[in-house]
């Protein structure tokens, strides 16, 4: 094993990854020594080291002043070795745990060691997603730990900033082509020294964001996380030898990998899972988007996980399409991190989280799309757009493995897109002022094998899912709520339905000029699945606004308001009740200037759905009509389940009815479908001659350009000729 | 070890087993001897008598039969040899209109059929609705799950299925 004193970094980090090669082990860790000789020492100090990393984290979100980190903890923290793989960390968003381990060995590859070098007390900040984040708010901070002069490891912290200075106000630039326009880039930096952040670092933050408030504070939150744990490692080491915890923060994170491995073998069947999800991108007309390509854009996003003999889980993206000039492009490090978020929630429920689960994986992100673009200008200000639904698919072929393996329990339908929505402009205060609203870290989630999914409750970036509260938004941007409520049928239906999102509705209040603009919202499809019967959730809701509305007259007259835009798709309950420009707008929301007076609801998503519509128990849809989260129109339309009103005048289901209509809905089923052979040969007609949307006729034209397999897979499916092409531009 | 009676197993896999036991079960240990007690269950549950070897959805299985292993709903109906893809002997119903799709999503907002289409694939005895499939007009029909079904058996369970002619 390499001398771990006398050696660079880079040959420690280069020899660590020999050992992994030649071993399969981590760092050659081929026997786990230390937990042998003493199991509950082993287990202690990990507790320790989790314990650092959750207070610290607690305590750093009591220094932001944004309600991002304080209220919905977007923030985590995390124990590196010195090479930067992760031995221990925090709840919250934990998939820059790895993405910082990314950002960590950037550093050590690019000889940081001799310049900027690195030394006891230094401060490195990156939000660069091609070094290791996912997306600009992204900052991460990382300081070295030294025990005795001896590089021992690195404490390393990461908050959402809700204001990052792009084209457009908030974090998730939505407007963003290229990276030029993604706001404020720190790229590997050495911000601070001595403890201490550097004040000509602070300026450059003061004078490059709208709400620096919000960064520089979070900066010094996650510096003193980062100090805190440091601190605590080292008078850990104090106690249990130098020698010994660099043996033991490796075992810990090759204990991880195999534990990982197990738990695959545990929970899952080998073999060869797909599935796909798909994404609608439409900025035509929408004002600011640059001529740079074709405005709208259909995105597939096909998955192939093989899960090997010996739990080794491969997903390979192989079929999807290009990175593009727009901000959902994804890194490898966003990618890497998607899947270690979805591991954490779905596998390492128990025992060591850390490094060593992501070390139990492969992942194949082709070159030249969207998983792994081959131009380092692309933005990825919005890249959970696309990442989400991918990440989505991926739980739910890991939950075909647990269904099929009779782990029904774990089984879950998956994350979807939350769209956010960020502003900028004039305060309430009469100041300028930026943010992400986050609201939207409270999704419905998809279902679960076994019960309906979680309302309002889940996203899948952090699991520790929270809304915040509406006093502490409304103290932070021009707008106050006049609506905030479950959006029925929201959910996807099944058996058991997916998780139902809210929709919210503001005035837009004390302000001339707010600049609102959502992102992560697909347009013109459904960006998540439904699974063994399951549909999936309408995530292609469009924004309702009104302009110039009469509300204030309407208040003054006593008369009733609409408090959200109401379960009629084609006329909404703002158009029936208010005077004003009524706004509808698909996609991201991107226009003028709002002002008070105005009034603008945004939707979540809900989750997707599990199991046939017609088993679904018609106790539960009375509740559901009762509060709000299904319609009576679907319970009967969707669900064949026949309600009628208690003496109270409550909905109550006539079992009887149900049966009967339900037996008529499966005739009704076996009389309108066809053989799936039929189908097959009268739709190859239609591939055959290229009858699609332009759109949907790119998106095949790009997919069989990057990936001859998606090309061989298509043309053998449908019986066509090897030299077929998709017809038009080429 | 952790470990559960058939009964509990049974409530769990039919959702019906009290939310603070399925909790709890959720939160403890995994029983490693949870498979075969599923496939009993499952087992239980069909009226026919061909061996379950694996569950792939809600209500459809791989089992063994007179014509080989096949895959089969819950209601007896063969979709024919597992390995290959059981929807390709299914009845479909393509909502790929603006009507067609109102019916699921009455009060939503829909996908543009021509962007996008809702496939429901329909056992041909009973009607179940064993999977749905939302994807752009002319997208290859998906085959969800290819299990390495021996290999399962004889590495991961330690006991190898018979061999098949």
């Amino acid at each position: 094993m390499l001398d771990r004193t006398a050696n660079s970094l880079q040959q420690r980090l280069l020899e660590s990854e020999r050992l992994m090669g030649e071993t399969g082990c981590y760092d050659g860790i081929t026997e786990l020594r230390l937990r042998k000789e003493d199991p509950l020492k082993f287990e202690t100090l990990h507790t320790k080291l989790r314990a650092y990393c959750v207070s610290a984290r607690e305590m750093a979100r009591r220094i932001s002043a944004s309600p991002g980190v304080r209220e919905v903890g977007e923030m985590v923290v995390a124990i590196y070795t010195p090479e930067g793989d992760a031995i221990a960390l925090s709840n919250g968003i934990m998939v820059h745990v790895h993405t910082m381990s990314r950002f960590i060995k950037w550093m050590i590859r690019n000889g940081y060691e001799q310049n900027p070098g690195i030394r006891d007390g230094d401060i490195f900040a990156n939000n660069d997603a091609f070094i290791g984040t996912v997306q600009v708010p992204d900052v991460m901070d990382v300081v070295p730990i030294f025990f005795e002069g001896t590089l021992v490891g690195w404490a390393g912290a990461v908050c959402h900033e809700l204001e990052s200075g792009g084209i457009t106000p908030g974090g998730d630039v939505c407007l963003a082509q290229e990276r030029f326009t993604e706001g404020l880039f720190v790229c590997a930096e050495k911000i601070g020294e001595n403890d201490e952040i550097r004040r000509d670092y602070v300026i450059r933050c003061e004078r490059n964001l709208r709400m620096p408030i919000y960064w520089v504070l979070d900066e010094k939150a996650k510096v003193a996380a980062c100090i805190d744990m440091r601190e605590s490692v080292k008078q850990l080491i104090g106690e249990i030898g130098l020698g010994y915890w660099q043996q033991l923060s490796k075992e810990y994170i090759e204990e991880g990998r195999r534990a990982q491995l197990a738990r695959t073998r545990q929970l899952t069947v080998p073999g060869i899972y797909r599935g796909h999800t798909f994404y609608g991108h439409v900025t035509e007309g929408k004002p600011g988007f640059q001529p740079l390509a074709d405005p709208n854009w259909l995105y597939n996003i096909p998955i192939e996980m093989e899960i090997t003999s010996e739990g080794k889980i491969r997903l390979d993206f192989d079929g999807t399409q290009p990175w593009g000039y727009h901000s959902m492009n994804c890194t490898p490090a966003g990618m890497d991190g998607g899947m270690f978020v979805t591991l954490t929630q779905h596998m390492n429920f128990e025992g060591l989280v850390n490094d060593g689960a992501w070390m139990a994986t492969e992942i194949n992100i082709p070159h030249g799309t969207w998983t792994n673009p081959d131009n380092e200008m692309a933005a990825t200000a919005t890249s959970w757009a696309l990442l989400l639904p991918a990440y989505g698919v991926f739980q739910r072929l890991l939950s075909r493995g647990f269904i099929a393996r009779g782990f029904v329990e774990e089984a879950f339908v998956g994350q979807v897109n939350s769209p956010m929505i960020e502003m900028g402009g004039t305060s309430q205060y009469g100041s300028g002022f930026g943010m992400a609203h986050f609201e939207c870290a409270a999704a419905g989630s998809g279902a679960l094998a076994i019960k309906d999914g979680l309302d309002t409750a889940y996203v899948g970036w952090n699991p520790e899912s929270d809304m915040g509260n509406i006093e502490i938004w409304e103290q932070n941007m021009p707008m106050v709520y006049i609506g905030r409520s479950i959006v029925p049928n929201s959910g996807g239906a099944g058996k058991y339905r997916g998780g139902c999102a809210f929709i919210s509705t503001w005035l837009i209040n004390k302000t001339d000029h707010l600049r609102l603009v959502t992102s992560e919202h697909s347009s013109r499809v459904f960006d998540n699945g439904g699974m063994c019967g399951g549909y999936p959730a309408p995530t292609c809701e469009k924004h309702h606004a009104v302009r110039n509305s009469d509300i204030f007259e309407r208040a003054e007259r006593r008369q009733p308001l609409a408090h959200g835009p109401g379960t009629d798709p084609l006329v909404s309950d703002f158009e029936r009740t208010y005077e004003g420009e009524q706004v509808w707008e698909e996609g991201p929301y991107i226009t003028r200037p709002h002002k008070a007076g105005d009034i603008f609801s945004h939707a979540y998503n809900g989750g997707g759905g599990f199991g046939d519509v017609l088993e679904r128990d018609p106790i539960k849809t009375a509740w559901d009509v009762e509060n709000g989260f299904l319609t009576r129109e679907a319970a009967g339309k969707v669900f064949g389940i026949i309600l009628e009103e208690d003496a109270d005048g409550y909905p109550q289901a006539d079992i009887d009815a149900t049966v009967a209509r339900r037996a008529e809905m499966r005739e009704e089923r076996l009389k309108r479908a066809i053989p799936v052979s039929e189908w097959i040969a009268k739709e190859s007609e239609r591939v055959r001659t290229s009858d699609f949307a332009p759109e949907v006729a790119k998106m095949y034209r790009s997919a069989m350009k990057l990936s001859p397999r998606f090309a061989k897979d298509f043309k053998e499916f449908w019986g066509l000729a090897s030299d077929f092409a998709i017809a038009g531009e080429k | 070890m952790t470990g559960y009676s058939k009964e509990v197993i049974n409530d769990l896999v039919n959702g019906t087993l009290p939310w603070p036991q399925t909790r709890r079960i959720m939160s403890a240990y995994k029983d490693d001897d949870r498979f075969f007690k599923y496939l009993a269950v499952l087992q239980d549950r069909v009226s026919w008598s061909d061996p379950i070897l694996l569950p792939v959805g809600d209500h459809l299985f791989i089992c063994d039969s007179a014509e080989g292993r096949i895959t089969r709903c819950e209601c007896g109906h063969s979709f024919g040899d597992y390995r290959k893809n059981w929807k390709l002997k299914a009845l479909i119903n393509v909502r790929n209109t603006e009507e067609s799709l109102r019916e699921i999503y009455p009060n939503s907002d829909i996908p543009d059929p021509s962007w996008m289409e809702i496939r429901e694939f329909f056992c041909p005895n009973c009607a179940h609705l064993h999977e749905v499939e939302a994807a752009a007009p002319g997208y290859p029909i998906v085959h969800d799950f290819e299990p390495d079904l021996e290999g399962f058996y004889r590495d991961w369970l330690g006991r190898p299925l018979k061999e098949v002619a």
